[in-house]
């Protein structure tokens, strides 16, 4: 649920109750105010009644005018009326019609007699006033609902544009790629607070990911050259006349750790230099032409490790590096061979925009997400475990879909243009 | 031949000269490039061995310099970065060779010894070991006065071999030298057993003494 959408019915349902609230109220209140005051005018008709029969010792005229009837009756003796109040009807006779009252039951005593007097008002106008008021304290309350939703629905979502504006590029945010956050100006020092953290956060990730990336970059160089002592040093070592084969072994194993080092590094410089998108010499390239010269240059190690190849060309035009399409099929032809069994087969496809390179290899599936991590190698392997990570993120600079798979013994890579 | 070797790192340095110096090879070194720049303004070498770089300088500005001064000497880089565009500078800029540190002394050798036979304009494009001859514009080899037909790969040994003779040459060394790094031979080295069987064996067939010795463990030695 959105802030605004909640906000507003908490908005609505709170308004809603405390102007139904608030109206009831309004409506006893008055209601009470109004009551009061036709009894005061009931208290008023009945002095006047108890100082006319004082004055004159007779009972005023039964009168029956202008919303207002005075009625008497003798009373029985032992019979008393309570002074009191109460509602009733009042007949109209101009409306005829009947319409709702107010009566004070009073007793007067006259000589030896007493009388009960009934004095009642009609309480129309009053009722007419209260619904009056009532009418027009709900036209208030859907003026006031409508007016709410209004301003919430269009001030709000006004308001919140600088909110939604930067939830959007936050969204989309993307350590690789440089584009700074683009913002809206706004009046709310909130918005504008949320606005500057989150350039200034960006920034420091940023900078943090580019001295990550730097740092990856620098040690890689720096620890070229002492490998390259170390391998000068061996060079020079092994001219000694009097090195035995005992040594000898032991240096060639000191080759392979150095050799293994170097060729770490250069895959993780490599890397570092497709991430960082340095690698722009872009031309056109026949896919199928550069493929069949790499299974001329592989030939050899297919031979030496008895592998079958078997494969289907048809021409495919890619625009890329030649750099990394090179690196490219190394990796997926090495791999095919590296990770191939005695007397096994790979077979290679090129259809158009579809390469495929499968190889026979161990009987059991690889799995398919952690195949092209970093450092995902079988135990068993002699790689350095970045071939596949290597050609996974040259697909992802040319947008190409790399997957595993594993069928009918094989274990098949693809690549989509 | 002359060579000067302009590398900062004291380690490398003593070793590339300790591996060329030797019968009629004269090396000369620089640590620094304002050392390199003062040497090449004074002497002319068969090849300079030029590290990018430097303490006080880039590698490539002495490029620069080299070819305002007109200047023939052969110029082999030799650098850590292992970046195209370097690679392709430097050879716009007149190199003529690029290689990328770490390397072995054999492969730096033999790059040198091939640049050096292109430089040399007297026509020089022979190499002469003992009773074999090559002929490396016609790319003919000959035992005495018979031809031998050697494979490429054969050939490029052979050549290798002489450029190193008399040291002793790693198995992943010629793997390197032979099939470039792209492949990745560190579970094959002994792939190349073959090659310097066939090897041995033309020249041996064609009367020349067998000059190729295997060093257990480590790989082999050509010499006499």
């Amino acid at each position: 649920m959105r802030l605004a959408q909640k906000y507003n019915r908490v908005n609505l349902f709170t308004s809603l109750i405390i102007l139904v609230l608030s109206g009831a109220i309004y409506y006893f209140a008055i209601h009470y105010i109004l009551t009061n005051k036709l009894d005061n005018d009931l208290k008023i008709e009945e002095e006047e009644i108890l100082a006319s029969v004082r004055e004159y010792h007779k009972l005023p005229l039964p009168s029956d005018f202008k919303d207002q009837k005075v009625t008497y009756h003798e009373l029985k003796k032992g019979d008393t009326t309570d002074r009191g109040f109460s509602n009733t009807w009042y007949y109209n006779p101009e409306e005829k019609e009947t319409e709702p009252g107010r009566s004070l039951n009073t007793s007067v005593k006259l000589g030896e007699k007493d009388y009960a007097v009934t004095i009642t008002k009609s309480s129309l106008e009053a009722e007419d006033l209260v619904r009056l008021i009532f009418l027009i304290t709900l036209g208030i309350i859907v003026l006031l609902l409508i007016s709410l939703t209004v301003v919430n629905r269009f001030v709000l979502s006004s308001l919140w544009r600088p909110f939604y504006e930067m939830l959007k590029q936050l969204k989309a945010f993307n350590l690789a790629d440089k584009n700074e956050f683009s913002v809206q100006h706004t009046q709310i020092d909130e918005f504008q607070e949320l606005n500057q953290s989150v350039i200034s956060m960006s920034s420091r990730v940023r900078q943090d990911y580019k001295e990550l990336k730097s740092f990856t970059d620098n040690a890689s160089h720096e620890m070229m050259t002492p490998l390259a002592v170390i391998n000068s040093k061996l060079d020079t070592l092994i001219q000694t006349e009097s090195l035995t084969d005992k040594q000898g072994e032991l240096i060639e194993d000191v080759y392979l750790a150095v050799n293994k080092l170097s060729r770490l590094n250069q895959s993780l410089l490599l890397l570092a230099k497709i991430e960082n998108n340095l690698i722009k010499d872009e031309e056109d390239i026949a896919l199928d032409v550069l493929l069949a010269q790499k299974l001329r240059q592989f030939n050899e190690l297919f031979i030496a490790n008895e592998i079958e190849v078997e494969k289907y060309l048809e021409p495919q035009q890619l625009h890329m590096s030649k750099y990394l399409a090179d690196i490219l099929l190394n990796n997926l032809i090495n791999n095919a061979i590296r990770h191939n069994k005695q007397h096994g087969k790979i077979k290679i496809a090129l259809q158009t925009g579809l390469l495929t390179i499968s190889n026979t290899g161990s009987q059991k599936a690889l799995n398919g997400h952690s195949v092209f991590e970093r450092f995902y190698k079988d135990a068993s392997s002699e790689g350095t475990g970045l071939g596949l990570a290597i050609t996974s993120q040259i697909c992802n600079l040319y947008q190409y879909k790399l997957s595993y798979s594993y069928q009918a013994e094989h274990h098949i890579f693809s690549l989509k243009f | 031949m002359k060579i000067l070797l302009v590398e900062d790192e004291t380690a490398l340095r003593d070793s590339i000269i300790a591996y060329f110096t030797e019968e009629g090879n004269i090396c000369e070194t620089a640590e620094d490039y304002a050392a390199a720049l003062t040497k090449i303004n004074i002497y002319n070498y068969d090849c300079i061995v030029l590290d990018l770089t430097l303490p006080d300088g880039d590698g490539m500005e002495l490029l620069r310099k080299l070819k305002q001064m007109h200047k023939t000497d052969g110029v082999l880089i030799i650098s850590a970065r292992h970046s195209l565009d370097d690679k392709l500078s430097g050879l716009n800029l007149g190199a003529d060779d690029y290689l990328v540190k770490p390397f072995h002394l054999s492969e730096l050798k033999a790059r040198v010894s091939a640049i050096v036979r292109r430089k040399s304009f007297d026509g020089n494009n022979l190499i002469v070991f003992h009773e074999i001859n090559i002929d490396t514009l016609a790319m003919r080899t000959t035992v005495g006065e018979t031809n031998i037909n050697l494979t490429k790969k054969e050939y490029d040994l052979l050549v290798y071999f002489i450029a190193n003779q008399r040291k002793v040459i790693t198995k992943s060394a010629l793997a390197e030298h032979l099939w470039g790094d792209e492949i990745d031979l560190s579970d094959h080295f002994d792939f190349i057993y073959t090659h310097i069987k066939n090897l041995r064996k033309k020249l041996v067939e064609a009367g020349c003494n067998d000059y190729i010795k295997s060093m257990y463990g480590v790989g082999y030695k050509f010499s006499s």
